[in-house]
């Protein structure tokens, strides 16, 4: 039985549909990726895995996760799941993080909601993750507020609450779009050693196809909703089928020869 | 407590001037010059005097006791009526904020409806019922008051739910009132300090003008609007017996609105100059 699979998923905002019969399937440690331009619907999926798509949006098809259906699910028992069989990892580090807790405390938070942890507990364990995710004086990051860290120290806090209970499943939406490029790499590394180490699977959602190369072995396309390529990363890079993979090809390669010198002109 | 006081200008003068109305308070129940209620025909608007510090009124009333007595009414409506103001209002805000959708318009419809009925009416409407009293005034301030308090605290919170913060809080599993708890209430703290605040000092000047108007706190109980209320006719003559409950109606709220401001600002720890 698979981990995850979405079959036929529908997401409508009134007459608007943003996400339209789309299927995938993922296995238990397997890794896949969503590529997209802004509004392809690749950002409303992760939602709808997680339940939190505003209540506006209509919803058909199905997902089940663990051989549970997702879809229809009361929000008390949807929650169950997230943060605990789920995490995810969101774009912007700082707004993503509450200003005016500690960072131990928010690190803490799941745990104390899915695995009945005293506040003590749970800030023990924090120290621990804090070190897994590669921060440094992990006893004064846990006392800092979030406006005292650096963009990347606050994404591998991120990282840190969505792993806190060692979930099936990690949904990393655009993790490293609000880093510095540098940060990027660094960020990327840990979110596939940790994954590795960890046996979770992962669905990463970006826009930008090098580094979904670098994290994963298989990629869904996605335009206006619709799933158009679902490829493994080097046969995309190969033979792409559909003429908008080809152009996300064509425009990695024009940023990679413009690094090399190889002229491009843009 | 220092630390936080340190370069606090606001803090430091606002607690100055609502430790200045405390100690009125607590020196009422203790020690008055003179009976505050206490006619004296022969002192009938006596000046500033060492016998009168402050004067007396026409009927000789010492005016000082008068203040000094008077800050039990004052106080006592600002608590309470900031109180049911408070309650009211931000539990109705944030009850409204986290409603679906559905029940979301018709209460904003109310909140709306109870803002555009002023204070004075609903305290008149009371008075005619009840008879006016201290307990009307402040039933009417409070409700006024929660309004206001409940329009502002829905839409603050409304922002906060909308943040990632919560999306993200939503995802690590938390229920909606743990995120109340956790997320919401916090980030408001801000907010509902300022409104606290505000609250005091409109509920000090409400009390003041319903009791000028006759429709708070009943005579012969003394009350700084009603002081302000009977000096009106002799301004010209003895202005001085109008400028000292003003001056001590301006003392209760200016300080109050300088302790929000100062303990917003230690709240904040991204307004705070040094760390934990």
């Amino acid at each position: 039985m698979s981990l995850l699979e979405v079959r036929d998923l529908t997401i409508s905002f009134g007459s608007k549909k943003v996400v339209d019969c789309i299927s995938f399937t993922l296995e238990k440690g397997a890794r896949i990726g969503l590529i997209g331009e802004s509004g392809s619907g690749k950002s409303m999926t992760s939602l709808a895995i997680m339940g939190l798509l505003p209540d506006t949006a209509t919803i058909s098809g199905s997902i089940t996760f663990e051989g549970q259906e997702l879809i229809g699910l009361s929000d008390r028992e949807h929650s169950r799941l997230r943060g605990n069989r789920i995490g995810m990892v969101f774009q912007e580090p700082l707004t993503a993080l509450n200003p005016l807790m500690r960072i131990g405390k928010q690190i803490a938070g799941p745990l104390m909601i899915h695995k009945g942890s005293s506040l003590k507990e749970g800030l023990k364990k924090a120290l621990e993750l804090c070190t897994k995710v590669g921060l440094p004086d992990p006893d004064r990051i846990l006392r800092a507020y979030p406006h005292q860290l650096s963009g990347g120290q606050r994404q591998r806090i991120g990282l840190a609450i969505a792993l806190a209970c060692e979930p099936a499943l990690l949904i990393a939406d655009e993790p490293t779009t609000a880093l510095d490029v540098t940060v990027q790499r660094e960020v990327l590394n840990l979110i596939n050693a940790l994954v590795d180490k960890e046996g979770s699977s992962l669905i990463f959602v970006t826009h930008d196809l090098p580094v979904v190369s670098a994290m994963t072995e298989n990629v869904a396309v996605m335009q206006l909703g619709k799933i158009v390529e679902n490829a493994s990363v080097a046969s995309l890079f190969h033979e792409p089928a559909h003429e908008y993979s080809r152009r996300l090809i064509s425009a990695a390669r024009l940023a990679e020869d413009s690094f090399s010198g190889k002229g491009g002109q843009l | 407590m220092r630390k936080a006081m340190k370069g606090n200008v606001s803090l430091i003068a606002g607690s100055i001037m609502v430790s200045i109305t405390f100690a009125l308070l607590i020196l009422s129940f203790i020690w008055t010059p003179y009976d505050p209620l206490a006619v004296n025909p022969e002192d009938s608007f006596a000046g500033v005097s060492m016998r009168h510090i402050l004067g007396a009124d026409k009927i000789g009333r010492d005016i000082l006791s008068q203040i000094i007595v008077g800050s039990r009414v004052t106080l006592f409506v600002a608590a309470l009526a900031v109180t049911v103001a408070m309650t009211l209002g931000v539990s109705a805000g944030i009850l409204i904020a986290v409603a679906s959708r559905r029940y979301q318009s018709p209460m904003i419809y109310a909140v709306n409806i109870a803002l555009a009925f002023p204070a004075a009416l609903l305290a008149i409407i009371l008075a005619a019922v009840y008879g006016a009293s201290t307990i009307t005034a402040v039933t009417a301030i409070g409700l006024a008051t929660a309004a206001a308090v409940a329009q502002v605290t829905r839409r603050t919170a409304h922002g906060i739910l909308a943040s990632d913060y919560v999306l993200a809080a939503h995802a690590s599993g938390a229920s909606t009132w743990r995120i109340i708890r956790k997320h919401v209430m916090p980030n408001l703290r801000a907010s509902l300090l300022i409104q606290a605040s505000a609250a005091v000092s409109v509920s000090v000047l409400a009390e003041s003008s319903l009791s000028y108007l006759g429709l708070g706190t009943p005579p012969p109980a003394p009350s700084w609007g009603r002081m302000l209320a009977g000096s009106q006719q002799y301004l010209f003559v003895n202005p001085l017996l109008a400028i000292w409950p003003g001056i001590a109606i301006v003392i209760v709220v200016l300080g109050f609105n300088l302790v929000g401001d100062g303990v917003r600002e230690v709240f904040d720890p991204t307004l705070r100059r040094s760390d934990s």
